[in-house]
C-alpha cells in the first residue's frame, strides 16, 4: 500500500511489466503461483486507476514511450514491444464449461444428498446379494430411482439455465478488428491485437478506440463512453488536459469505447489487460460470486436431515442390535432408515418451484439466469441502483422553462400528456423558435407513427431534448426549418460554450435573425436587452438577479440549463450576404435575452412509487452512480430515495447557519458522498456511513469503488441487490447477491455479470422481483414442509417391523410412489399459494436466524402432523390384516415366519392356513392401502400447508393447482390400486371402499388440530406455542 | 468465507461444548430446563392424546369384528398344500439314516403333530359318514375322526421312526384349513417322484384320498378339536447300496374342480414339491 501520494492505487505500467510476461510465457509456473497471486491481484484491481499520461505535454509522452509523434513506431521496435506486453485482448474470463455447469446441477446442493441415498442403496444391495443367497430386489430399485431422479432434476436445471442465460462473449465481440496505426511513418491498418504501447494510432467516426489513448490532435471527436463510465452523452476529446482524473479528462480516449463523429491522433498508453476497460473486466471475471441465500439455506436444511436421518438411523441400528439381529441385518436396517429419511421428491419440487416462480417473472419483464436468484430477491435488505437507465429514462427531456421571469415546468412523464402552459406569450413563442431553429439534432427518417417521445433522433441529447420538446408543444421543426433556412453556424465547442446560427427572417423577407444558444452565464453576457411579453427591455440589475436565481434553482434541481437569445440583423445584412463565421463580419453582440431551458434525464414514473415499495419492504435503497453529486441528489429527491425533509449534514449546517463540523453527522439520515471522499476512506469509515445513514447517495464513483460499496454493505451482513446497466457496473454486479441488469440499455458485459435481467429497464420490475422472492420463500417452506410430513409414516412402518416384529405395514415401492408420485404436484401447487399478508409491508428475513427450514418446521412436519399420518397408515393397516384373519395382537413377533417363502401354512387368529403367496397378496394390499391412507391424511396436510398463520377460511381455496393437485394425487392413488396389472408392475392391489375412509378420522384430527394450533398462534401472538410451532 | 477457516478445532469443539451445556444460561442442547420441560410436557399430552384415539379407534374396529369367522376371505379362496414336518431351510429333507440324530427332530415333530390323532384323543370325536361334506348348524359344531390307521406305515404306530431309520421316510401332506372351504369332486393328493427308478413312492390312505366329511372347516373358536385331514408319503429308495438317495417329490389337490394346483405365482397353491436326501 502507501506508494508515496497513491495510497491504495496502482497505475497500470506499474503492475504491468511484472505481470505480463508470465501471463504469456510461464503459464505452468503461473499456474502453481495463481493462487496465492490471484487474491493480491484482486485487491490491486479493485483500486482506483491512476494514469499520468493526460498531464504529460507532448514532450514528455514522446519521451516516455519513446515514440516519434508524426511518425510512431518503428515497426521493429513495434514488434519487440508486443512480444513483451503480449496481443491487445482481454483474457478472457475463465469460462465454466457445459460439462463443468451440467456437474454443478447434478452434484450441488440437494442432489447431493440424493447421490449419498443412492450410493447406500447400492451398498445395502451388495451387502444383501454378498451375504444373502435370495434378497429383495428393493434396495436397487430405490438406489436407481435416486439416480434417476438426481440426473433426471439436474438436466432439467441445466436446460433451464442454459436457456435463460445465453451467455454473450461480449468482451471478445467489443474488440475492434482493425486499428489504423502510424509506424515508421507509414498509415497502416493492423489487427488491433497487434496494436501495442507507444503507437501512433488515428480514429475516426464510428471506429471502436483500439486501446486506451492519450490524444495527440483532433478534429470535432465526440466519443461516447457510455459502456465504461455509464454516462450516455458523447463527450468531446481533445489533446488538453482538462482535469485530474484520468477518466474525466478531455485527452484519453478508452479501449473499445466508441468514436461517435471527428477524428484524432493519439498514443497508445495501455494494451489489453491493463486498459482501464480490460482491469474492469479482469477484476469482473476474478470476482467470485458468493453462495445465493436459497443455496446456503438448502445447505442448512441438508445438514438438518442428515442429523436426523443419522441419528434415527444409529439409534435404530443399535435398537436392533439389541432386540437381537445380525450385524449384518442391523446394517441394511441402518441404510434402510438413513435412506428413508431422504425426501425423493423436494429435489424435483424445489426446482420446478423455483422455476415456476422465474417463468412468472420472466412474464413480468424479470428474467432470471440462475434459478438459484429466484429467492435472492425476495431475502433483499440493501439495493444499490445506479441511476441512468435504471432510476431515470435515459433520456434527456426538458424539465423546466423561465421566461417572463417565471418558472414553467414541462412535462417530463414518459408518456408526455397533460401540463401545459403559457403558450399564449410571445416569448414563448420566440423561445421555441431558437430551440427549434438553432439546433442540429433531426429525427431519423421514417418514424411519423411512432409517438414524438419515442423517436430516435440523431445529435446530442440536449438537442434532441429540445428537438422533440418543441416538436411536441409548438409546431414542426422541420417546416420551421425549412421556412426559415439556416444560411450560417458556429456549431457548438467547449471554449465558446455557445451554439449560433443565422436564419431567414420568417415571412419570406430579406432579413435574417440570429439565434444563439449556450450555456445561461455566457449568453447573458452577450445580452443587453431582454424580452418580456414580447417586448424589448434593456438589462437591468433586477432581471440579472432574476436571471441568477432562476439559473440556480433550476441548477439546483440537478438540471442542465441553457440560455437561449437572438438578434435581428439589420437590412444591411439582406439576404445572399456572404455570412462568415471564421472572421466573423456581422454583429454579435447587444442580443436579446429570451430565457432559459432546463434539461433532465427524468425519472421513470414508475420508479417514485417502486422505491416506496422497498422502503415500506424494510429494503434500503442506496444510490450509486457515476453522475454528479448534484444531479444525483436531485435524481434521489425526485424518486424518493431522498424522502422528504430529509436533509445531510451539508444541508442541516446551512439551515441552522453553522459551520459543517459543528453538525452531529449521524443526526443526518441523508448522506451524499462523492466518490473522490470515498477514495480516501478507510472501510471503516464506509461501514460507519452505511450504518448511520437510511438515505444514502454515492456520486462520482467508479466501478472499483461500486464495488467497493457493495461489499461494504455486504461487511454490514445485508443482501444486496445491485442494479445497472455499463460495464463500469459489472464487477458490483458479479459480487452482489443478486445482480440486475438492464435488458434494453445494459451493455453485454453487465448482462453477463448478472444475475438476473430487467427486460423493460424498469426499477418498478425489481419490487415484482422482491414480492415474487418472498411470496417464493414462504411457498417453499410450505411446500417443504407438505413433502416433509410423509416422510414419518413412511419411516415409521420400517421402524416398527424392526422393533415389533410385524409385517412390513409399507414397501418401497409404495413409498417412491408417494414420493416420486402422488405428493409432487400438491407439493408444486404450493407454490402457487398466495400469500398470507402483506409481505411487502414487513422487513426482509434476517438469512442468519429465519431460515427456510428450522427446527420448529421439522417438529411440526415429523413431530406432530407426520405422528398423526403414520398413525392413519398404521390403523388401516390393521384393519386390512384384522379383517382377513390375522389380529393386531398375533401379528406381533410374526415377522420370521410371515417372511419365509416355505412356511406355507401360517396360521391366522382364526385358525385358516395361508400360503407365502397368500398372505403376500394381504401385504401387498395393506401396503397398498397405507399407501392410499397417506394421501388421505395429505389432503388435509396439503390445506393446512396453505397457511402458516391464518386460517384456511381467511385464506380461502382459491388455488385452483392445489384444488387439482388435490384431485390429481386421488385419481393417480386409485389408478394405482385399481388398474389391471398394477399387481404384476408395482404389487399394488385394490382396495375395498370402505379401506379408503380408515384414515378419514385422522385426516380430519390434521385440520382440526392444526386449525386450533394456528388459532391460539393469532390469539397470542409471540406465545409460547408460536415460538414453538410457527415456521 | 475466512471467517469460517478461521475457526480452529478447539473453537468448534468449545462452541460445541457450550451448545451441550452453557453453564451461564443453564441450556441444555440450547434450551433451559424449563422450556425442555415445556416441550416435553407438550408431547407427552399431544402423544397422550393419540395414544388414546388410536386405541380408541383400534378398539371400536375390533368391536365390528367377529370372533369366529373373519370378516373377508376373498383372499384365500383356495388351499395351499404343505408337508409336515417343516426342514429348517426350504423343502428339504436330509438325514443319514445311520445317525439317528439327524432325523430325530422329524420324527419328534411327527409325534408331536400327531398327538391329537391318537385314538384316546379322538374318542369324544364323531364318527362321520364318509364321502359327504359334514355340514353343522351349530350352535356346538362337532370334529369328524380322523382314524390313525389310515396312514397305514407312516401312522407311527407300527414304526415310531416313521421309516426314516430305514431309509424309507415318511412325509405328510396336508391341506391348508379354510373356513366355510367345500371342495367338489373328490380330493385327493397325487404325488409322483420326479426320478421314478430311484425312488417309489406310497400314499396313505390309497390313491391319497381326502374325505370330504372333513369339510366344511368352521373355525378355530367353533370347530374345537377339528382333526385336519393328512395323507402321508412314504418314500422308497430302489437302490439302496448306493451312499446317497436324492428324490424330488412332487404333490397336487387332484379330483376337485374348485382347488386349484396350477398357479404361476404362487407355488404351493394346491400343490407342494419336496426333496428327499438320505444319506446311508
Amino acid at each position: 500500500m502507501g506508494r508515496g501520494g497513491k495510497k491504495g492505487t496502482v497505475t497500470p505500467h506499474e503492475q504491468n511489466p511484472s505481470t505480463r510476461p508470465k501471463r504469456g510465457f510461464k503459464t505452468g509456473k503461473r499456474r502453481k503461483m495463481k493462487k496465492k497471486k490471484k487474491k493480491t491481484e484482486l485487491e490491486e484491481l479493485k483500486k482506483e486507476v491512476v494514469l499520468d499520461d493526460h498531464k504529460l505535454t507532448l514532450e514528455e509522452l514522446s519521451a516516455k514511450y519513446s515514440v516519434d509523434l508524426t511518425m510512431g513506431l518503428s515497426p521493429g521496435g513495434a514488434q519487440e514491444i508486443l512480444k513483451r506486453d503480449g496481443p491487445n485482448t482481454l483474457t478472457p474470463p475463465p469460462t465454466t464449461s457445459k460439462w463443468a455447469k451440467f456437474c454443478k446441477q447434478l452434484f450441488g446442493g440437494f442432489s447431493i444428498l440424493l447421490w449419498i441415498g443412492a450410493i447406500l442403496c447400492f451398498l445395502a444391495y451388495g451387502i444383501q446379494l454378498h451375504y444373502k443367497e435370495e434378497s429383495t430386489k428393493d434396495n436397487l430399485y430405490l438406489g436407481i430411482v435416486l439416480a434417476v431422479v438426481v440426473i433426471v432434476t439436474g438436466c432439467f436445471s441445466y436446460y433451464q439455465e442454459a436457456k435463460s442465460s445465453k451467455i454473450m462473449e461480449s468482451f471478445k465481440n467489443m474488440v475492434p478488428q482493425q486499428a489504423l496505426v502510424i509506424r515508421g511513418g507509414e498509415k497502416m491498418q493492423i489487427k488491433v491485437e497487434e496494436v501495442v504501447v507507444g503507437d501512433l494510432v488515428e480514429v475516426k467516426g464510428g471506429d471502436r478506440i483500439p486501446a486506451d489513448l492519450r490524444l495527440i490532435s483532433s478534429q470535432g471527436c465526440k466519443v461516447d463512453n457510455s459502456s465504461l463510465t455509464g454516462e450516455s452523452e458523447p463527450q468531446f476529446r481533445s489533446p488538453e488536459f482538462t482535469h485530474e482524473s484520468p477518466l474525466e479528462t478531455r485527452n484519453i480516449c478508452f479501449f473499445s469505447t466508441n468514436c461517435v463523429e471527428g477524428t484524432a491522433r493519439g498514443v497508445v498508453i495501455a494494451t489489453g489487460d491493463s486498459t482501464v476497460m480490460g482491469r474492469i473486466a479482469s477484476l469482473t471475471s476474478g470476482l467470485v460470486a458468493g453462495k445465493t441465500p436459497i443455496a446456503a439455506e438448502i445447505e442448512h436444511f441438508i445438514h438438518l436431515i442428515t442429523a436426523v436421518a443419522v441419528s434415527l438411523g444409529v439409534s435404530f441400528f443399535g435398537l436392533s442390535l439389541i432386540l437381537g439381529y445380525g450385524w449384518l441385518e442391523a446394517v441394511i436396517f441402518l441404510i434402510g432408515i438413513i435412506v428413508a429419511n431422504v425426501p425423493e421428491g423436494l429435489l424435483a419440487t424445489v426446482t420446478v418451484c423455483l422455476t415456476l416462480t422465474a417463468k412468472r417473472m420472466a412474464r413480468k419483464n424479470c428474467l432470471v439466469k440462475n434459478l438459484e436468484a429466484v429467492e435472492t430477491l425476495g431475502s433483499t435488505s440493501t439495493i444499490c441502483s445506479d441511476k441512468t437507465g435504471t432510476l431515470t429514462q435515459n433520456r434527456m427531456t426538458v424539465a423546466h422553462m423561465w421566461f417572463d421571469k417565471t418558472i414553467y415546468k414541462a412535462d417530463t412523464s414518459e408518456e408526455q400528456t397533460g401540463k401545459t402552459f403559457a403558450k399564449g406569450s410571445p416569448t414563448w413563442f420566440m423561445l421555441a423558435r431558437i430551440a427549434g431553429l438553432c439546433n442540429r439534432a433531426v429525427f431519423k427518417a421514417r418514424q411519423e407513427t411512432l409517438p414524438i417521445a419515442k423517436r430516435a433522433t440523431t445529435g446530442d441529447a440536449s438537442e434532441s431534448a429540445l428537438l422533440k420538446f418543441i416538436e411536441q408543444s409548438y409546431s414542426s421543426v422541420k417546416e420551421m426549418r425549412e421556412r426559415n433556412p439556416k444560411v450560417a453556424e458556429i456549431p457548438f465547442n467547449s471554449t465558446n460554450k455557445y451554439q449560433m446560427s443565422i436564419h431567414l427572417q420568417d415571412n419570406s423577407s430579406q432579413t435574417h435573425v440570429l439565434m444563439m444558444k449556450g450555456a445561461p452565464e455566457r449568453i447573458l453576457e452577450f445580452c443587453s436587452t431582454y424580452l418580456l411579453k414580447g417586448v424589448e427591455y434593456p438589462m437591468d440589475d433586477e432581471m440579472r438577479k432574476a436571471f441568477q436565481n432562476a439559473y440556480m434553482e433550476l441548477g439546483g434541481l440537478g438540471e442542465r440549463v441553457l440560455g437561449f437569445c437572438f438578434l435581428n440583423l439589420p437590412g444591411t445584412f439582406s439576404k445572399g450576404f456572404e455570412f462568415n463565421t471564421d472572421e466573423i463580419n456581422f454583429p454579435m453582440d447587444n442580443l436579446c435575452f429570451v430565457g432559459l431551458i432546463s434539461m433532465i434525464d427524468p425519472p421513470r414514473a414508475a420508479v417514485p412509487d417502486a422505491v416506496g415499495k422497498c422502503r415500506s419492504a424494510g429494503i434500503k435503497v442506496i444510490m450509486v452512480t457515476g453522475d454528479h453529486p448534484i444531479t444525483a441528489k436531485a435524481i434521489a429527491k425526485g424518486v424518493g430515495i431522498i424522502s422528504e425533509g430529509n436533509e445531510t449534514a451539508e444541508d442541516m449546517a446551512a439551515r441552522l447557519q453553522v459551520p459543517i463540523s459543528q453538525i452531529n453527522t449521524r443526526e443526518a439520515k441523508v448522506c451524499v458522498v462523492h466518490g473522490s471522499d470515498l477514495k480516501d476512506m478507510t472501510s471503516e469509515q464506509l461501514d460507519e456511513i452505511l450504518k448511520n445513514h437510511t438515505e444514502i447517495v454515492f456520486a462520482r464513483t467508479s466501478p472499483q469503488q461500486k464495488l467497493i460499496i457493495v461489499e461494504g454493505c455486504q461487511r454490514q451482513g445485508a443482501v444486496v441487490a445491485v442494479t445497472g446497466d455499463g460495464v463500469n457496473d459489472s464487477p458490483a454486479l458479479k459480487k452482489a447477491d443478486i445482480g440486475i441488469a438492464m435488458g434494453i440499455s445494459g451493455s453485454d458485459v453487465s448482462k453477463q455479470a448478472a444475475d438476473m435481467i430487467l427486460l423493460d429497464d424498469n426499477f418498478a420490475s425489481i419490487v415484482t422481483g422482491v414480492e415474487e422472492g418472498r411470496l417464493i420463500f414462504d411457498n417453499l417452506k410450505k411446500s417443504i414442509a407438505y413433502t416433509l410430513t410423509s416422510n414419518i409414516p413412511e419411516i415409521t412402518p420400517f421402524l416398527l417391523f424392526i422393533i415389533l416384529s410385524i409385517p412390513l405395514p409399507l414397501g418401497t415401492i409404495a413409498i417412491l410412489c408417494i414420493d416420486l408420485g402422488t405428493d409432487m404436484v400438491p407439493a408444486i401447487s404450493l407454490a402457487y399459494e398466495s400469500a398470507e399478508s402483506d409481505i411487502m409491508k414487513r422487513a426482509p428475513r434476517n438469512p442468519k436466524s429465519d431460515n427456510l427450514v428450522n427446527h420448529r418446521l421439522i417438529g411440526m412436519a415429523y413431530g406432530q402432523i407426520g405422528m398423526i399420518q403414520a398413525l392413519a397408515g398404521f390403523f388401516t393397516y390393521f384393519v386390512i390384516l384384522a379383517e382377513n384373519g390375522f389380529k393386531p395382537m398375533d401379528l406381533l413377533g410374526i415377522r420370521l415366519k410371515w417372511e419365509d417363502r416355505f412356511f406355507n401354512d401360517l396360521e391366522d387368529s382364526y385358525g385358516q392356513q395361508w400360503t407365502y403367496e397368500q398372505r403376500k397378496v394381504v401385504e401387498f394390499t395393506c401396503h397398498t392401502a397405507f399407501f392410499i391412507s397417506i394421501v388421505v391424511v395429505q389432503w388435509a396436510d396439503l390445506i393446512i400447508c396453505k397457511t402458516r398463520r391464518n386460517s384456511v377460511f381467511q385464506q380461502g381455496m382459491n388455488n385452483k393447482i392445489l384444488i387439482f393437485g388435490i384431485m390429481e394425487e386421488t385419481f393417480l392413488a386409485a389408478f394405482l390400486s385399481y388398474a389391471p396389472g398394477m399387481d404384476l408392475a408395482l404389487r399394488m392391489y385394490p382396495l375395498k371402499l370402505l379401506w379408503w375412509f380408515c384414515a378419514t378420522p385422522y385426516s380430519a384430527l390434521i385440520f382440526i388440530y392444526d386449525e386450533v394450533r394456528k388459532f391460539i398462534i393469532r390469539r397470542h401472538p409471540g406465545g409460547w406455542l408460536e415460538r414453538e410451532t410457527y415456521y | 468465507m475466512t471467517k469460517k477457516e478461521k475457526k480452529t478445532l478447539n473453537q468448534s469443539l468449545a462452541e460445541w461444548k457450550l451448545f451441550i451445556y452453557n453453564p451461564t444460561t443453564g441450556e441444555f442442547l440450547g434450551r433451559t430446563a424449563k422450556s425442555w420441560g415445556l416441550v416435553f410436557l407438550f408431547y407427552l399430552v399431544f402423544y397422550g392424546f393419540l395414544a388414546a384415539l388410536f386405541s380408541f379407534t383400534m378398539w371400536a374396529m375390533l368391536q365390528t369384528l367377529n370372533d369366529e369367522v373373519p370378516k373377508y376371505r376373498d383372499q384365500i379362496p383356495s388351499p395351499g398344500l404343505m408337508v409336515f414336518p417343516k426342514p429348517l431351510t426350504a423343502l428339504d429333507y436330509t438325514f443319514t439314516v445311520s445317525d439317528p440324530e439327524s432325523y430325530q427332530g422329524y420324527v419328534e415333530d411327527l409325534r408331536k403333530f400327531l398327538k391329537p390323532y391318537d385314538l384316546e384323543e379322538q374318542k369324544n370325536l364323531t364318527a362321520c359318514p364318509d364321502r359327504a361334506l359334514f355340514e353343522q348348524k351349530g350352535p356346538v359344531y362337532s370334529a369328524c375322526q380322523f382314524p390313525l390307521a389310515l396312514l397305514e406305515a407312516c401312522s407311527g404306530v407300527e414304526d415310531p421312526e416313521f421309516g426314516y431309520s430305514r431309509g424309507n421316510p415318511c412325509v405328510l401332506v396336508k391341506m391348508n384349513r379354510i373356513i366355510g372351504l367345500k371342495p367338489q369332486g373328490e380330493p385327493r393328493i397325487e404325488c409322483i417322484s420326479k426320478s421314478e427308478n430311484t425312488a417309489a413312492l406310497s400314499t396313505y390312505p390309497p390313491n391319497g384320498v381326502i374325505d370330504l366329511k372333513y369339510f366344511p372347516y368352521y373355525g378355530k373358536k367353533l370347530h374345537v378339536s377339528y382333526l385336519q385331514p393328512l395323507v402321508a408319503v412314504q418314500v422308497s429308495f430302489n437302490a439302496t447300496s448306493s451312499t446317497v438317495n436324492e428324490v424330488i417329490v412332487e404333490c397336487k389337490i387332484d379330483g376337485s374342480p374348485n382347488l386349484k394346483n396350477q398357479d404361476d405365482r404362487d407355488k404351493f397353491l394346491g400343490r407342494v414339491m419336496f426333496k428327499v436326501t438320505a444319506h446311508a
